[in-house]
């Protein structure tokens, strides 16, 4: 009764309570989250494999206070600095350094006291004592222990354990945008696919027939009038880029939102007022197809032969736009099972607009499964960036990740601390991340597990 | 069932349709001028008149043999600056900076008559007499000219004329060629005082016909003409085909070990649920399928491949097979040659399709009418391998649309390692040396190769599974 009242008084947020309340009644009984929880911890495995995931991303986070040339904490010429914090601050602009720190050489100013990280290299130091490959157990040309190159260093005499801890950060930071992006993408596209499926987006014809001409309006004024403005803020810097393409997106969503205005008159015309299906789902698949058709890593080739000056995240946005297909997959399922429950049918029956039961009701519902493909899609993201950076395809060569150091293990074979530590952390990161995903499925679809 | 296979294969054109436009998108900005590329040299400055005249001939002349001449596509929606006679104009640096200029003052007139007046200054600075005297000023204002073409900044222009004008410096010598100059000058003004910004705001659908180059391009390569290799001038339809024929061979071969293997290792699991033996074969996989390639690969050449340690298996990239050995010496010698190249190539489909195959085999065995074989009294192989194996090698054949994607990938990787000439190895190759024609030409073959693989797929699972038809689509 006093839910009826709520409902009469505020129909609008009152309705989407009721229903999040009916939900939450429902769920009740199970309590899905916690059960999803119960059946994780149970699996020992996939528990590990979490665990080892929070311990990568400490990792690569703490990159920079693990391994780095600077000290963390040293005493110098009487001032007391925390030069990497101090790094940061400078980074954004906040400080400067002092003169008497300006482009030094870390290692060798006296200091009065100094603790340094545990590992005392960034990736892109060159010590020139002990170039030429040495290896983990060979005598090193160094003061002491403490400089002392666990994993051995390259030919240049890059230090490997540095590079490999600097490398976890690239890694996840590949896994983590990639993935981000193939889930908006994805989302987007398996929910429209999946809710909607052939027929049930209904325009008529006038909104269709305006909607194209003005997105195609938007089109040329959101990019091809400003073609020139984008490709010089492209060329300035990606900050830049994103702002202006933000702004030619906006024009297009103007134009669309005019369109309603148009074909508003126009519907009074019989012909033009049917209301007509669109094949959401036929035309995603069809997309679902042309993704499939090209094998990611040529198409990954192709474009980044055309980028000019390749950059790590090329490679991620690359990634991301590629591997949407899976998330998609699996949403678009779990929504064509979403769509018949009663709750959506009560939602329709309040007369919500379709696009907020859609990003409001049926998705939040139909997310736990995509955690699925994430888990895996994070794995592959990270081995298709290892592969490409192991051809020397599309990262710049003097930005050391894994893929890159074991293609250093091809030019010097007798090196064997450059393919054994990179492989194995690749094998690792996609193992846990494969794991991940495996403990996810069972947790998620106990069905599977009898 | 015919009408299903029909209609698949009408589906497939879209497809192909999309993936060529994708492809040719990607080429279009590919950077660089190809018909420079082709002719192998750089713009230069020097030189002189006639040699100018002859290398833009040169240029005009490669440039419609290449088909670079014609409009890109079908139709254009532009604005109402650029023009359709733009793509006449031959350089593609020189047609950039131009089209920007007509976008920014919105009259191509003007514009076009600017570009005339330059070309003419030009040509007459090259049929300039040299004098002593004259030489240094002549080379100064010749590679003045040739950064104005490249200009679209006004207060760049401006900036060379003044240094034209220091250099021809009321000099009585030049008068002739200050008129001329004068003229460039003059032309540009007119572009200043005549500007009409708005007009990029307008705008105008060309519509071109099928003379265009996607077309020509898309033509060419359903005719199996593939452009030419920019690096040794062949055709690229004789390259690839040997490359795809290594390519595929290894990788059908691979997945057929992979399903030949995989199918009783997967029962074999699936049967001992709960067991040791169990537990030992699906870590064992998880194991394998998590394992990158390239890893491993990159370890069995050091390893074993007579490097600095053990001499087990040949050198990646040794000589060719003698053709006039025996055929079992060569299939021999072949087969020992890719031994590790294809156990790379497997493992990792062997580990998925085995995956999916104990998956479905659990699915299988807990249905009723194997228990009511079993009930009945059947013995337990007949049950295992007769019964339940054939309903669940149903979902399995489906696989081989995704495990064939995977292995023409895994080919890039795997013919880098082993130094095997095929499509990944060509591709790579071609990427080093920016061998565009290469590239794209495989692009497109990959992507059909799959498509075709999942045509196959599809056809097999409608064949073994009458239940399949077209209305009812798979979920």
């Amino acid at each position: 009764m006093k839910k009826l009242f709520r409902f009469i008084m505020n129909p609008f947020s009152a309705g989407d309570r009721v229903l999040e309340e009916a939900a939450r009644e429902g769920a009740k009984h199970e309590g899905f989250w916690a059960n999803v929880k119960k059946q994780f911890r149970k699996n020992k495995l996939a528990l590990f494999a979490f665990r080892f995931i929070m311990f990568l991303g400490v990792l690569a986070l703490l990159a920079d206070f693990i391994a780095n040339e600077k000290p963390l904490a040293c005493r110098y010429n009487g001032n007391t600095y925390f030069p990497v914090f101090r790094s940061y601050a400078v980074d954004l602009g906040l400080v400067q350094w002092p003169t008497d720190l300006q482009n030094v050489e870390w290692k060798s100013l006296n200091y009065e006291w100094s603790v340094f990280p545990p590992v005392p290299y960034l990736p892109k130091n060159i010590d020139d004592k002990n170039s030429q490959s040495k290896g983990p157990f060979a005598t090193q040309d160094v003061p002491s222990t403490r400089w002392r190159h666990w994993l051995g260093t390259d030919e240049l005499g890059h230090d490997v354990l540095a590079a490999m801890i600097h490398g976890t950060r690239i890694a996840m930071l590949v896994g983590i945008v990639a993935m981000s992006i193939a889930s908006f993408i994805g989302i987007l596209l398996g929910a429209m696919a999946g809710y909607f499926g052939d027929n049930r987006l209904k325009a008529t014809r006038a909104s269709l027939i305006t909607g194209l001409i003005f997105g195609i309006l938007g089109l040329f004024y959101g990019f091809g009038s400003r073609s020139y403005v984008l490709k010089d803020s492209f060329a300035s810097g990606l900050g830049g880029f994103f702002f202006q393409f933000l702004l030619s997106v906006l024009i297009i969503v103007l134009f669309l939102w005019l369109s309603r205005f148009v074909a508003k008159p126009l519907k009074k015309i019989a012909y033009l007022g049917k209301p007509v299906s669109i094949p959401v789902d036929i035309i995603v698949s069809r997309l679902f197809e042309i993704m499939l058709s090209i094998p990611t890593l040529f198409l990954i080739i192709s474009i980044s032969a055309i980028v000019e000056k390749p950059s790590i995240f090329h490679v991620m946005i690359i990634i991301g736009c590629t591997s949407w297909t899976g998330i998609a997959r699996f949403i678009r399922a779990e929504l064509l099972r979403v769509r018949s429950l009663e709750y959506i049918e009560a939602a329709n029956a309040l007369g919500f607009t379709e696009m907020r039961i859609i990003f409001k009701h049926a998705i939040p519902n139909a997310l736990s499964p995509v955690l699925i493909a994430v888990a895996f899609g994070i794995a592959s993201a990270i081995l298709t960036e290892s592969i490409l950076s192991f051809l020397n395809v599309g990262v710049p060569a003097e930005s050391l990740t894994w893929g890159t150091l074991l293609s250093l293990a091809r030019q010097t074979p007798t090196a064997w601390w450059l393919a054994i530590f990179p492989g194995f952390a690749i094998f690792i990161t996609v193992t846990i991340f494969n794991l991940a995903g495996e403990g996810l499925t069972d947790a998620l679809d106990p069905r599977l597990k009898k | 069932m015919w009408k299903y296979f029909l209609k698949r294969i009408l589906i497939f054109i879209p497809t192909l349709i999309a993936v060529s436009l994708i492809t040719f998108v990607i080429s279009l900005n590919a950077p660089g001028d190809p018909v420079e590329t082709m002719l192998n040299r750089n713009q230069g400055g020097e030189g002189q008149a006639a040699q100018k005249l002859a290398g833009e001939k040169a240029y005009m002349r490669q440039r419609s043999e290449l088909g670079l001449d014609l409009p890109v596509f079908y139709f254009s929606l532009s604005n109402k600056t650029s023009s359709d006679t733009l793509y006449r104009i031959p350089k593609v640096s020189h047609r950039e900076v131009l089209e920007r200029i007509a976008f920014t003052y919105g009259n191509w007139c003007d514009v076009a008559n600017y570009y005339k007046s330059t070309k003419n200054f030009e040509w007459e600075l090259f049929n300039f007499k040299k004098t002593e005297e004259s030489a240094d000023i002549l080379t100064r204002v010749k590679e003045y000219t040739n950064q104005l073409y490249l200009q679209h900044d006004e207060s760049k222009i401006k900036n060379i004329f003044n240094n034209i004008e220091f250099e021809f410096n009321g000099n009585p010598v030049f008068k002739d060629l200050s008129g001329y100059f004068n003229s460039v000058r003059n032309s540009w003004e007119q572009i200043i005082h005549q500007q009409n910004p708005a007009n990029r705001y307008i705008p105008v659908i060309h519509w071109y016909g099928f003379k265009n180059q996607y077309h020509r391009w898309l033509t060419n390569f359903l005719t199996g003409d593939f452009g030419i290799s920019y690096q040794d001038k062949r055709p690229v339809s004789s390259v690839l085909p040997e490359a795809m024929a290594n390519t595929m061979s290894l990788s059908l071969l691979s997945i057929l070990i992979a399903y030949i293997l995989a199918i009783p290792l997967g029962v074999t699991s699936a049967v001992n649920k709960g067991k040791r033996k169990e537990k030992v074969i699906t870590t064992a996989l998880f194991i394998l399928y998590s394992l990158p390639t390239f890893w491993i690969g990159t370890m069995l050449v050091i390893y074993l491949c007579c490097g600095d340690y053990l001499c087990i298996f040949p050198a990646p990239g040794s000589p060719p097979i003698p053709e006039d050995a025996p055929f079992f010496y060569k299939l021999g010698e072949w087969f020992y040659r890719m031994t590790l190249p294809l156990f790379c190539w497997t493992y990792g489909s062997l580990a998925f399709i085995s995956r999916q195959m104990r998956g479905g085999m659990l699915t299988v065995i807990g249905q009723d009418y194997i228990r009511t074989a079993r009930a009945k009294g059947l013995p337990e192989k007949k049950v295992i391998w007769k019964h339940s194996l054939k309903n669940s090698l149903l979902p399995i054949i489906t696989l081989f649309a995704s495990v064939f994607p995977l292995a023409i990938s895994g080919s890039f990787v795997i013919e880098f390692i082993f130094q095997i000439p095929g499509m990944g190895k060509v591709s790579i190759e071609a990427l080093n040396a920016r061998n565009y024609p290469i590239i794209f030409s495989t692009m497109m073959f990959t992507a059909i190769l799959t498509m075709v693989g999942n045509l196959i797929a599809d056809f097999l699972y409608a064949v073994v599974d009458p239940r399949i038809s077209f209305s009812s689509k798979k979920s």
